[in-house]
């Protein structure tokens, strides 16, 4: 791991966590989880299975109801508050809309990452320390967009505006990076160069790195750990190279079909 | 043979309604005694007196329209400043998608102030501050503040809720997601809103002399109380050029921004 | 993959200063101007608020007994708005219909028509009230026409645009089969536009019903004229009992209206 980028990576515990919604629907299902330091994990299961439930639970985007999730070692406060904040400011998120304005300039989007860790009238008055701008820039040169800084992020592609979406996580300096759906609306090629990127960072900055994938073949390809989800339950955990087309079934209540594959006709293996 | 349809009953809700317009119109006509005889004669009573507004007396013009244009356009101004600084975080409140609970007092608010015309708030802020165009530009103001906030509102909620979200995920403040999400995608919008009802104001501006509360409107009427033609033809004339160059000059303004 | 190390980071485009400069510069310098110009002082508005609050005393309670004195003038002032709307919607068709560009009689007449549109526009209703009041004698005929060329102007504005906005398919369709210019217009342009027409002579409406009430200010008739007597006056509770009484009659035309419209879109 490289000790340069200063974080200390992060491990995440649930325990017994559940999740209600307001309408009676249950997200997750008692979920007992150890997430290790460093670790890529990737979190399959068909839509409304509760992936997207898991990672936003972990930032307190979503509430648990019962049960506790831990984020090093300290229980994700569930009320939004200063501590909330701190501890958002240690997580990065990436999703699959990107979440940019596309308004602003690519580098403005990426300076939303360091709105936790400067002090809030600055941040109003949009006066940067020339430190923040450099860790943006470093950010943007990690996932190789620094030449787009000062374009305005809707002119961007849609791959080029997920690696925005990755700087501006980045920036944060995280000890945790949750992508949810980050290739859902991306074609195959650019999928893979965004997979690329992520494991990359993960490699290199040892960052806790969680990602949601629809597809199996893009899980087996990338994760080190894959976790499978239906209805709200684990019910795989396990490394890429053991899962049986048994899995399969339980994770997906049915057989693998061509939907499921999103690098089909690529060669790759 | 085959049964040819009879054509469908015209007389439809539409036909109802044209009628009960026409017996409403002609009972208003009778009741206000605009007789056919006073119809009649209209078009000459017009033309006559619309021979006496030439030649315009434009040294008039220069000299004390002006000036009076010039205080109606200050009116106008500060009126929007105003109505535009208080407006924008009532539109912000107002906004449902981000305020569902506080967006109703907001909204109430913008519905009161709607319903008030101009010159009926003017009539309250004569006394309190006294005859004169501040008096007029508070009334502007706020009156202002209506219909902005209602407008900005609707831009708030037409926008894209993703990066609010983000900045929430990445530990900024509901302040700071507003600053950063929020605020750049409406601020275009909002901004050509504000020019727009600052055209608005100028119109309402120039007649709130009426109730003395400064600008051109008491200059028109005094010259035509004193049946001083001329001169008021150069308050039209003046008037009409003015308010013409500033709609034009405001409207590319607000197509430039939005295209940005 | 892109190695992150070769990376140009580019040079933050430099704002254009001339333009933000200026525009800064003219947005301060008028409001201060202006603020100068009409004597504005947060001062003087804090320090008249004691004689804001008597003013509100004498104008509450609103003067209930002067309720039925009201109901001739507020009758006026509805006739006059539905006289100047019926009117005015009627002339706005052709001056619309002249105005669009897709529909006009030519270059010449379109240039004539559409200036014609806008220097209506920029005259406020109450500047007409006051030369029709001047020209016929002050009363409610003066406030008739008076919203009469104030509906052209709102009509005429919105309904043009919508013409320009016409399926010109059907039109063709009855210039090809013969049709007179007229005829076109009539039943391939109008029929088209029916529902938008009649919306925009709605809100005409509720805007006329607004000024009406405001017209008497200037002696155009109304329920304005005895506001105007009652301020000169200073019968503020009476004041009150008017406009409250405009409130109500203007927000319930508003809500109606908006009822209408709706059905229509």
């Amino acid at each position: 791991m490289n000790p340069s980028a200063g974080n200390s990576a992060t491990g995440i515990r649930f325990r017994k966590a559940r999740v209600v919604y307001p309408n009676g629907t249950v997200g997750m299902k008692d979920l007992d989880l150890e997430i290790k330091p460093g670790e890529f994990v990737v979190i399959v299961g068909s839509s409304g299975a509760g992936k997207s439930t898991l990672l936003r639970a972990i930032n307190g985007l979503n509430p648990i109801s019962d049960g506790t999730i831990e984020v090093g070692g300290r229980s994700v406060p569930q009320k939004e508050s200063a501590e909330l904040r701190r501890l958002r400011a240690r997580i990065g998120m990436i999703f699959q809309d990107f979440r940019l304005v596309k308004r602003l300039t690519v580098m403005s989007n990426v300076l939303v990452g360091r709105l936790a860790h400067v002090p809030g009238w600055r941040a109003m008055l949009n006066l940067w320390p020339a430190h923040d701008k450099e860790i943006a820039f470093r950010a943007l040169e990690r996932v190789g967009i620094a030449d787009k800084a000062w374009i305005k992020a809707g002119q961007l592609s849609g791959g080029q505006q997920q690696r925005v979406g990755i700087a501006r996580a980045l920036a944060q300096e995280p000890s945790i990076i949750l992508a949810d759906e980050p290739v859902a609306s991306l074609d195959p090629v650019t999928s893979r160069q965004v997979m690329d990127d992520l494991v990359r960072i993960n490699r290199e900055l040892g960052i806790t790195t969680l990602v949601n994938l629809h597809f199996l073949d893009l899980a087996q390809e990338y994760g080190q750990r894959i976790v499978g989800l239906r209805n709200g339950e684990l019910v795989y955990d396990g490394t890429p190279d053991t899962v049986t087309e048994a899995d399969f079934q339980r994770i997906y209540g049915r057989a693998v079909t061509e939907d499921d594959l999103k690098l089909s006709g690529e060669s790759h293996g | 043979m085959t049964a040819r349809p009879m054509p469908p009953n015209r007389v439809g809700w539409g036909t109802w309604l044209t009628f009960i317009i026409a017996a409403l119109f002609i009972a208003s006509l009778i009741a206000i005694e605009f007789t056919p005889a006073r119809m009649l004669q209209l078009p000459a009573q017009l033309a006559r007196v619309l021979g006496f507004f030439y030649p315009a007396d434009m040294a008039y013009g220069w000299n004390m329209v002006l000036p009076a244009i010039v205080e109606s356009i200050q009116i106008a101004w500060v009126g929007t400043i105003v109505a535009a600084i208080l407006s924008l975080p009532l539109a912000l409140l107002g906004a449902r998608n981000l305020y569902p609970r506080i967006s109703r007092i907001a909204h109430l608010i913008s519905a009161t102030a709607r319903a008030f015309p101009e010159i009926l708030l003017a009539i309250y802020f004569v006394p309190i501050v006294g005859l004169g165009p501040f008096a007029g530009a508070m009334a502007i103001g706020i009156s202002s503040i209506g219909m902005l906030t209602k407008l900005g509102a609707e831009v708030v909620e037409s926008i894209d809720l993703g990066p609010v979200e983000a900045v929430q995920a990445s530990g900024g403040s509901r302040l700071l997601a507003l600053r950063y999400a929020v605020v750049p995608q409406v601020l275009p919008e909002i901004v050509a809103h504000w020019l727009f009802r600052f055209e608005l104001n100028i119109r309402a501006s120039a007649v709130l002399g009426v109730v003395g509360a400064g600008g051109v409107g008491g200059v028109l009427l005094n010259t035509l109380r004193y049946r001083h033609f001329e001169k008021a033809a150069a308050v039209l004339l003046l008037t009409i050029l003015i308010v013409l160059i500033i709609d034009m000059i405001s409207g590319e303004i607000r197509r430039r921004i939005i295209r940005s | 993959m892109a190695e992150a190390a070769v990376s140009v980071r580019p040079e933050k485009p430099p704002r254009n200063w001339w333009l933000w400069g200026t525009a800064l510069a003219f947005l301060v310098l008028m409001t201060w101007w202006s603020a100068r110009g009409i004597g504005f002082s947060i001062n003087e508005l804090v320090c008249n608020i004691g004689g804001g609050r008597r003013l509100l005393q004498e104008s509450w309670p609103p003067d209930f007994s002067f309720l039925p004195r009201l109901f001739a003038p507020f009758l006026e002032t509805v006739q006059i708005a539905i006289i100047g709307t019926v009117v005015g919607a009627i002339l706005a068709i052709p001056i619309s219909v002249l105005a669009a560009r897709n529909l006009t009689l030519g270059m010449f007449v379109w240039f004539v028509d559409r200036n014609f549109m806008n220097i209506l526009r920029t005259l406020p209703d109450l500047f007409w009230a006051m030369l029709f009041a001047t020209a016929v004698g002050f009363g409610p005929i003066a406030g008739a026409l008076a919203l009469t060329v104030f509906t052209i102007a709102v009509v005429s504005k919105l309904y043009s645009e919508s013409l320009e906005a016409i399926d010109m398919g059907l039109t063709e369709a009855i210039r090809a089969a013969g049709g007179s210019w007229w005829q076109m217009v009539q039943y391939g342009a109008l029929p088209q536009s029916l529902s938008q027409y009649v919306s925009y002579v709605l809100y005409g409406f509720e805007l006329n019903i607004r000024a009406s009430m405001i017209l008497g200010l200037v002696g155009a008739g109304g329920i304005g004229m005895i506001l105007e007597t009652q301020r000169s006056n200073f019968e503020y509770e009476r004041v009150t009992m008017i406009i409250l009484v405009v409130l109500v009659a203007v927000l319930v035309i508003e809500q109606v209206s908006a009822v209408i419209r709706r059905r229509l879109t």
